[in-house]
This record gives structure tokens, C-alpha cells and sequence, in this order.
């Protein structure tokens, strides 16, 4: 399934960046995380809590931030396994510097389900995963709007 | 004779148990010390197996025990091959792989089963599949039939050079020649995709060893009930008289139930052994959607030859069939497909070549129709397009094709599933085409209605669809026919039941010989022990195979009954008549004895008998068909579709079957009524949904549309009778009947319901949705 978008954030393309790639935000604004830690360059382990429709279950797995161009474009690949299925996936940010201190963040990815979650929740995994990505990324912005206050 | 209970609506014997839950089912079983299984099953398509930790699993309070590949040591064996493999001949292609009971290095299909915990309880067993850790090694899944088949794709199975299961090539006449001899030729290419049979019971085993008696009972949702218990046996080493296999009442077949050797058919008896304890597993709807078999996924690349005035000078169909991971049933379906192909056309030439192709998804085996329906919706597809492009009205195309009553027996010069030559036995096919049109008006509604409702806005399609069903194929079926001292009679049969009525067509066959009511014979089905030979509810097969052993049977015991009638009330054999349970003296009704005392009479507890004499009024006999029956029908249908939803209605259906010797039209109705509703869904709701991983997208009724009642149409059904000349009875099979059509019938009322429209339908199932997008690719081409 293919996961597209833009969404634009309250600050400078530096303060982005910092955010995205410090795990402990990034564990507090994916919903569902109940743990990220680093254990790698640009490797980390975690677990994630999801809910697709009557399924739900905890994923773990890593979490791999390649290709890095400080602070325009990543490739985050991440790869998961649970007792509800497994997801895979990956996807590049690419933040470009906006007016007024504004920065746009495109991010194009490609995710995969597999097993109980696919079989039964593949209709409403579209929808899910959408309201993930919109509901992290606000939640960084207010992050983001909170230390630059 | 007139016939007294034969082809007459006879409620059946077996609704009042069945309506008032009294019938037992496989989860109805209750043992003392019952053990309940779970599979943990692949969430991947195709990996690599490296290892399976089931400590944990095993340490969970109330699991008894947990079981992999590794733990099964020699006794793991793949299942058996069903069906025998293809004659050995040159461009004949065939390999065998067939399912395994547990997962030993590489995951074939998602949902293949992994390991089996056997617990207390069904809620402990399923706590402790999730205790289980097992590391697959996610591998490239092969699900496209083309891609499988390119010279780069992965392998399903890592010891064969490419995907290929199967290949074999078939022709008749020479199809070359009359295409070059032909003033149209149409090429097109059709896609049918897979739908899964969706029975209301899933599939159940029940596996009880007693040790003390060295006997091993097993109640299984099997429609071949023997077949399991002679496999069983060999597989654990026992006496096939050691094994009871009992297929109680069922809650469907459709085709899945009659593969063997499902994985859960070979892990639950051999845990029960090797724990000594009952052991139940009941399939959940989930895994049904992946452990149980599928079918009709097939790419057509078709051309037909015809001359100016409308006549098939020649066909010619290359397909891939999609056999899953395994093909343990051989080319049954394929094989179908082309016995179909060319429908009850006479066809001079014909060539067909299929490739069987192994992809990493659930196994094929036959669905209702089994490989028939595509056979059909090829060729009617083709006459619909051809009679566009001549300029021919679709009914008059048919008619000009359609095989004359003085052809039969008409060979079609393939050879059928069972490697035989395709004979069609007697028919009268034009008949029906015509009851059918009459039945639904078909001059009326074209000349006037259809114009009427057009021009108020409405699009109504109409469709007319004929078709051929082999049935009734061999080996053979048995029966025994027992007249008891209380005088009702008791039947047994070696096939299993699933909701046919054999407990009252069977009995209809026994009362019209023997002069009892039909309430009055019982009829055990699916019970090893109580008859010993058969191979199962199949093919559309019960009501002519195993029928006509119970008329054999009973032939026997009223011969037996006259005898011994004649010597006791002094009168002659021909001057007996057998009636109301008795046998009388025809002009002198009061000298009569019962059944019942004659019975007794022929089981005397003391005294001498004639040497050479059995005792009782009692018969086993045997029926095995030269070869197959083939039945024909046609349905109609009047059709509206909602414009802007796609959502449709139907108006009209008829259906007109014609099945031989009609047994009980109430029983054949609802075969036919079961039967349309299945190929409703095939045409226009069941799809399977597979996406490039090989994972199942919709595994469950709120995602994969069985069709309900709100969709069901009613439907006018209609009979011809043209015996089959292979069987006393003159019967035909029609248990896959009603499916057989309906996805050919359905596209071409669509078209004609867009008849403005440059729409071709060339895929099976289609959906609103898909609807849609055809007519919108229609606007921009």
C-alpha cells in the first residue's frame, strides 16, 4: 500500500530535523509506541501498539534511518513482527525550507501487511495508517511549537 | 409401471432432526477427557522455516502437548494423491507435490499449518499457539500464473525446474485448417479468478483412540468417508477394520470436504494415538479462508473459428490453471474445463492446450462446478461476441450449434477427468433451449417489454445460457438393502452426506421396489462400519452412482421377498404384488403376509435351510457407470442494473434442467435454487483477494460477499427428462448444475443491458465496483 503526503511544520528545516531524529520524540508522537531505543547508528528497536479495526495486537521490531542528507531527506525503513501478522515498510522525508519559518515535509512510502492484520483489517488499514501519520505529525508540530515558543 | 413414489415432491425424512437440532454434527461429539487442538498457522505467503520454539507453548498450564514436524519423526508423511496421475504420454507433463501435516523447511502457502497444540481447552490451546516463537525468513511469494511462469521467477517448490505442475494438450479435428477455412475469427483473452466455497460449516475432526479395544473412531467433516479411514489406517498402521470414520450430518461439502488428507486430517488421529486421549480440532472462519481448498483461477487465451452463417467451425483454448501450492488432485479441473469448453455444441475441431501452475497460495481443489464454469464462460462468451460481430441474434447462434437428439451417444473425442473419452450419453438439448425461452418470454420481453422499460431509462438485460454437466462418473458406489423383522427396511451406503436428501431420495428408490412407505426405510450414509466400500459424494455423483446400487440392492431383496412369498402364501411370483408393507395375492388381497414376518421367516431360529441358501431378505450390489451421465440445462435471466450504483436486480430467473429420470423434484429444486446462488457469487460477489505477497486480503464475510437471501432472486425452475442410457434408473447428476452458468448468464444480461455501450465482459467475478471501471474504460477508449 502506498503512503503519500505533505504536511507542513511550524518551524525551521534544522528544528525538524532534530526532532525527527531524536527517538525519544519520535516515541512519544507515533501512536501507539511503547518503546524506541537506539541501538545502532541510525538503528532502532521498539514496539508499537496498533489497532486495525477488530484486530489488534503489539508489533516489535527496528526501525532504520538510511541515506541521511542532513536536514533535507531520509529513507526510514521499518520492519515488525507481532502475534497479529507483520508489517513492513519504508518510505523518504524530504523537508524543504518554506516562508515565514515554515518547513514542508513530503514523505512517499510503501508499507506491507501480512497474516491476521492483513486478512482482517486490510480495508481499514488505509484509513488507519492515515490517521497515524496525521496524528504523529501534529503531534510533533506542537512539539516543535512548544521549544521554539 | 407407474411409479409411485419415484419423481414424486417428497418432503424429506431428514428435516425434522435437521430443523429441530437434533442432528449430530463433528462439534456436537462430547468424550470424557475430550482434548481440544489449535494450528499455529504462516502469517507468510512463502518462507523459509529456521526454527520453532515451542517451550513456552509447552510450559502454559492445561496444554498437554505440542507437536512440530520434527515431533512427528517418521510418521510425518505427505498426504496421498487422490486421483491417479495422467497416463504417461508424450507431451503429458505432470508433477506431484502434495500437502505435508506440519511445515518441515518452507512455508508453501500462508495459513500452511506450523505446529498443533493440544489442550484442555480450545481457549487454553489458542493462549498457547501465541506462546509459540517461530523465525520464518520471509521469501519472494509466486502468485501471478504468467509471472510464475517466466524463466526468472522464485520457485514454489525449490526441486522443480520451474512452476509448471502440469501440461497436457488435447485436440479433435484440425483446428488449423478451419481457421483458415473460417470468415471470422475472434481472439480474446479471459481471466476467472478464485472464490472460496465458503460452506456454513467449516471443516471438524474428531479423533478417539481407544487403547483397550485397539480402535480408532473418527468423526470427520470428509465428504469420502471411507477413502479417510482406508488412508488412516495405512498411515498409522492399523487394520482398516480397526478404523471408524463417521461423516455424521454436514453442514455443506461443495467440494473442499472431498480432499484428502487435509494437514488437520493427518496431525489430529495421529496426536489422538500417540496421547492416547480424544482429541477435537473445529476450523474457525478465518482459517477456512486459508486452510481450506479453493478454486476456478484460470487465464484463458481462446479463438474461435466460425463461417458467415453463425456455425463453430473450430475452437481453440490455451490456459494456465492455478493449482496453489500443491496439486494433490491431479487434473480433475483442468481437464473439466476442457470437457466444457465446447459445451453441447457439435464442434468439429478443437485444441486446447492448459499448464497447471503452482503459485504460494491455498490449494485448488474442486469447487462446485469444478472447472466448468470456466469452460462455459469461455464458450458462451465467444458466441455472445460472435454474434455481435455477425449481426446474429444470440438464441439463433446457439441453436445452430447446438448438438442434434439424433447424435447421441456424441463423442467429443477428448478424454474427460477420468481419462476417458468424452461421450455425451442421450440429450435433446434444443428442447430445453426453447422451454427455457418460453418459460421466460423471451419474444415478448425483446419485442416489447424491453424497449418500453429502455425508454423509460431503465437498463434490463436479458441473457439466455446453456450448458452441459458430466456427472455420475465411476468408480463405482455400493448399498445394502435389508428388510428388518419389524418390516421397515434399513439401507446402508458407503458415500457421506451433506445436505443432498439421500436420506429420502434413497429411500424413495427402496419404497418403489419393495411396496414400504418412504418414512419407513432408513438410510445410514457415512459410516465405515456400517458399509465397508465406496469412495465418496462427489461429481455430482451420489443420486446416479450410489442411487443405482440401491436400486440394484433393492431389485435384489423384492426378488428375494417374491420367492419366499410365493413358496408361503402358494401362489406364483407373477401374481404377487408388493404394497402397503405386505405381500398380497393380487385377485385375492386377504391371503398377504407382512415383510416383517417374512423377514422372520427368512432368519429361522431353528430348523433346517435349503443348503446354498443366505439367510435374511438382504442384498449388497454394487453400480460402477460405464462412464459418466452428462445432464444439460439452460437458465435465463431478466436483469436491471442501477446506473449510477452498479447495484442490480434480478427480475427474472428460470432455470430448465435436464437431468434424466427426476428422483424428487422438491430435492432437485433446491439443488438448483443452492447452485445458482453459488454462481451469483461467482459472477458478481466472491472474490478472493490476493495481493503481490501472496496474503489474503479478505478473510472474512465482512469483507468476501457470500450471497444472502436479499440477493437471491426467485427462481422458476423447469424439467425435461431424457433418461441416461448408462444406469436403470435413467438418472443424471445435478448437484453442481445451478452454479454451472450463472457467471456466463450474468455477463451477457450485463451487456445487454448496456446494449448502447461497446461493453465485453471477459472477467469472472466481477463486482459493482468493477462494473464501474469497465464502463468507464469503455467512455475513454
Amino acid at each position: 500500500m502506498k503512503i503519500e503526503g505533505e504536511y507542513t511544520f511550524d518551524g525551521t528545516r534544522e528544528d525538524v530535523w532534530k526532532l525527527v531524529r531524536d527517538p525519544e520524540v519520535l516515541a512519544t508522537c507515533l501512536p501507539g509506541t511503547q518503546s524506541l531505543r537506539l541501538v545502532g547508528e541510525n538503528e532502532y528497536e521498539g514496539e508499537i501498539k496498533v489497532r486495525i479495526g477488530p484486530i489488534a495486537g503489539s508489533f516489535s521490531g527496528r526501525l532504520l534511518v538510511a541515506n541521511e542528507a542532513p536536514p533535507v531527506s531520509c529513507t526510514l525503513t521499518v520492519a515488525g513482527t507481532g502475534k497479529v501478522g507483520f508489517l513492513k515498510g519504508s518510505g523518504d522525508i524530504v523537508l524543504s525550507e518554506q516562508v515565514e519559518r515554515k518547513t514542508l515535509m513530503r514523505y512517499t512510502g510503501d508499507a506491507q501487511i501480512g497474516g491476521k492484520v492483513a486478512s482482517v483489517g486490510q480495508r481499514l488499514f488505509d484509513t488507519v495508517s492515515k490517521g497515524m501519520v496525521k496524528q504523529g505529525l501534529d503531534k510533533l508540530n506542537e512539539i516543535l511549537k512548544a521549544r521554539s515558543a | 409401471m407407474i411409479k409411485k413414489f419415484i419423481g414424486k415432491r417428497v418432503v424429506r425424512n431428514e428435516d425434522p432432526r435437521l430443523l429441530t437440532g437434533q442432528a449430530q454434527f463433528v462439534d456436537d461429539v462430547e468424550i470424557p477427557g475430550l482434548l481440544h487442538a489449535a494450528f499455529l498457522r504462516s502469517d507468510y505467503a512463502h518462507a523459509r522455516l529456521l526454527s520453532v520454539d515451542v517451550s513456552a507453548a509447552r510450559r502454559r498450564p492445561g496444554v498437554v502437548a505440542v507437536f512440530t514436524a520434527e515431533d512427528m519423526g517418521d510418521d510425518w508423511q505427505p498426504g496421498p494423491p487422490l486421483v491417479s496421475p495422467p497416463p504417461t504420454a508424450k507431451d503429458v507433463i505432470f508433477h506431484s507435490r502434495r500437502q505435508v501435516p506440519l511445515v518441515k523447511d518452507k512455508v508453501h502457502h500462508a495459513g500452511e499449518a506450523i505446529a498443533v497444540v493440544i489442550a484442555e481447552s480450545r481457549y487454553i490451546a489458542e493462549d498457547a499457539v501465541e506462546d509459540i516463537l517461530v523465525e520464518l525468513e520471509p521469501l519472494e511469494a509466486v502468485v501471478d500464473l504468467e509471472k510464475a511462469l517466466e524463466a526468472n521467477s522464485v520457485l514454489v517448490h525449490d526441486d522443480l525446474e520451474s512452476n509448471l505442475a502440469a501440461q497436457l494438450f488435447q485436440k479433435k479435428g484440425d483446428y488449423e485448417t478451419a481457421r483458415k477455412e473460417a470468415d471470422l475469427v475472434i481472439k480474446r483473452r479471459i481471466v476467472i479468478e478464485r472464490g472460496a466455497a465458503a460452506a456454513m460449516e467449516n471443516r471438524g475432526i474428531v479423533a478417539h483412540w481407544d487403547a483397550k479395544s485397539q480402535h480408532l473412531t473418527i468423526w470427520d467433516t470428509t465428504q469420502a468417508p471411507i477413502p479417510i479411514r482406508n488412508g488412516t489406517a495405512a498411515r498409522l498402521g492399523l487394520s482398516e477394520h480397526q478404523v471408524r470414520v463417521i461423516a455424521p450430518f454436514i453442514g455443506g461439502g461443495f467440494g473442499p470436504k472431498i480432499m484428502m488428507f487435509y494437514a488437520e486430517e493427518m496431525v489430529i488421529p495421529w496426536a489422538a494415538k500417540k496421547l492416547n486421549r480424544p482429541v477435537k480440532w473445529i476450523e474457525d472462519r478465518r482459517e477456512n479462508f486459508y486452510a481450506t481448498t479453493q478454486e476456478r483461477g484460470q487465464v484463458h487465451d481462446v479463438e474461435i473459428a466460425l463461417s458467415r452463417d453463425g456455425h463453430i467451425l473450430g475452437l481453440k483454448d490455451n490456459f494456465l490453471h492455478d493449482t496453489g501450492a500443491y496439486d494433490p488432485y491431479g487434473l480433475t479441473i483442468p481437464l473439466n474445463t476442457q470437457s466444457h469448453d465446447m459445451g453441447g455444441y457439435d464442434i468439429k475441431n478443437y485444441s486446447s492446450e492448459f499448464k497447471v501452475v503452482f503459485t504460494n497460495k491455498t490449494i485448488v481443489t474442486p469447487v462446485r462446478g469444478a472447472g466448468r464454469p470456466q469452460g462455459i464462460f469461455v464458450i458462451e462468451r465467444m458466441l455472445d461476441i460472435a454474434a455481435r460481430e455477425l449481426g446474429m441474434d444470440p438464441i439463433e447462434i446457439r441453436k445452430r450449434n447446438l448438438i442434434p437428439p439424433d447424435a447421441f451417444p456424441y463423442e467429443h473425442k477428448i478424454i474427460d477427468q477420468a481419462f476417458a473419452p468424452l461421450i455425451l450419453d442421450s440429450g435433446n438439448y434444443k428442447a430445453v433451449v426453447e422451454k427455457a425461452l418460453e418459460m421466460i418470454g423471451y419474444d415478448k420481453f425483446v419485442k416489447e417489454e424491453q424497449p418500453r422499460l429502455r425508454k423509460e431509462g431503465k437498463y434490463v438485460g436479458i441473457a439466455i445460457a446453456p450448458f452441459i454437466e458430466t456427472t455420475g462418473v465411476g468408480p463405482y458406489e455400493g448399498a445394502r438393502v435389508t428388510v428388518e423383522a419389524s418390516g421397515k427396511i434399513n439401507v446402508a451406503t458407503g458415500i457421506g452426506t451433506q445436505g443432498q436428501g439421500h436420506f429420502t431420495s434413497f429411500a424413495q428408490i427402496v419404497a418403489e421396489q419393495l411396496g414400504v412407505e418412504v418414512n419407513d426405510v432408513r438410510i445410514v450414509t457415512g459410516d465405515t462400519t456400517e458399509f465397508h466400500w465406496g469412495t465418496g459424494t462427489f461429481a455430482s455423483r451420489g443420486a446416479v452412482v450410489a442411487g443405482n446400487a440401491v436400486h440394484a440392492a433393492s431389485r435384489i431383496v423384492r426378488q428375494k421377498v417374491l420367492k419366499l412369498a410365493s413358496k408361503v402364501l402358494e401362489a406364483p411370483e407373477g401374481e404377487l404384488e408388493l404394497e402397503d408393507g405386505r405381500v398380497r395375492v393380487a385377485d385375492i388381497p386377504q391371503r398377504s403376509i407382512s415383510l416383517g414376518e417374512l423377514a422372520l421367516l427368512a432368519n429361522p431360529l431353528r430348523g433346517a435351510v435349503e443348503p446354498g441358501t443366505e439367510p435374511g431378505l438382504e442384498s449388497t450390489a454394487y453400480f460402477g457407470p460405464q462412464y459418466g451421465a452428462t445432464a444439460f440445462g439452460t437458465h435465463a435471466m431478466i436483469l436491471e442494473v442501477d446506473p449510477e450504483t452498479m447495484m442490480i436486480k434480478i427480475r427474472r430467473y428460470v432455470t430448465v434442467e435436464d437431468c434424466g429420470t427426476v428422483l424428487n423434484p422438491l430435492i432437485l429444486e433446491g439443488q438448483i435454487h443452492g447452485g445458482v446462488s453459488m454462481g451469483l457469487g461467482n459472477a458478481y460477489y466472491e472474490k478472493l483477494h490476493f495481493d503481490e505477497t501472496g496474503q489474503l486480503l479478505n478473510a472474512s464475510f465482512a469483507d468476501y460477499l457470500v450471497v444472502s437471501a436479499t440477493e437471491m432472486p426467485r427462481i422458476e425452475v423447469g424439467h425435461l427428462e431424457t433418461r441416461s442410457t448408462l444406469n436403470e434408473l435413467g438418472a443424471k447428476g445435478v448437484g453442481e448444475a445451478g452454479a454451472i452458468p450463472v457467471p456466463a448468464l450474468f455477463a451477457q444480461a450485463i451487456e445487454n443491458a448496456f446494449h448502447d455501450r461497446k461493453l465485453e465482459i471477459l472477467e469472472m467475478p466481477l463486482s459493482p465496483n468493477r462494473l464501474f471501471e469497465l464502463l468507464n474504460e469503455e467512455k475513454s477508449r
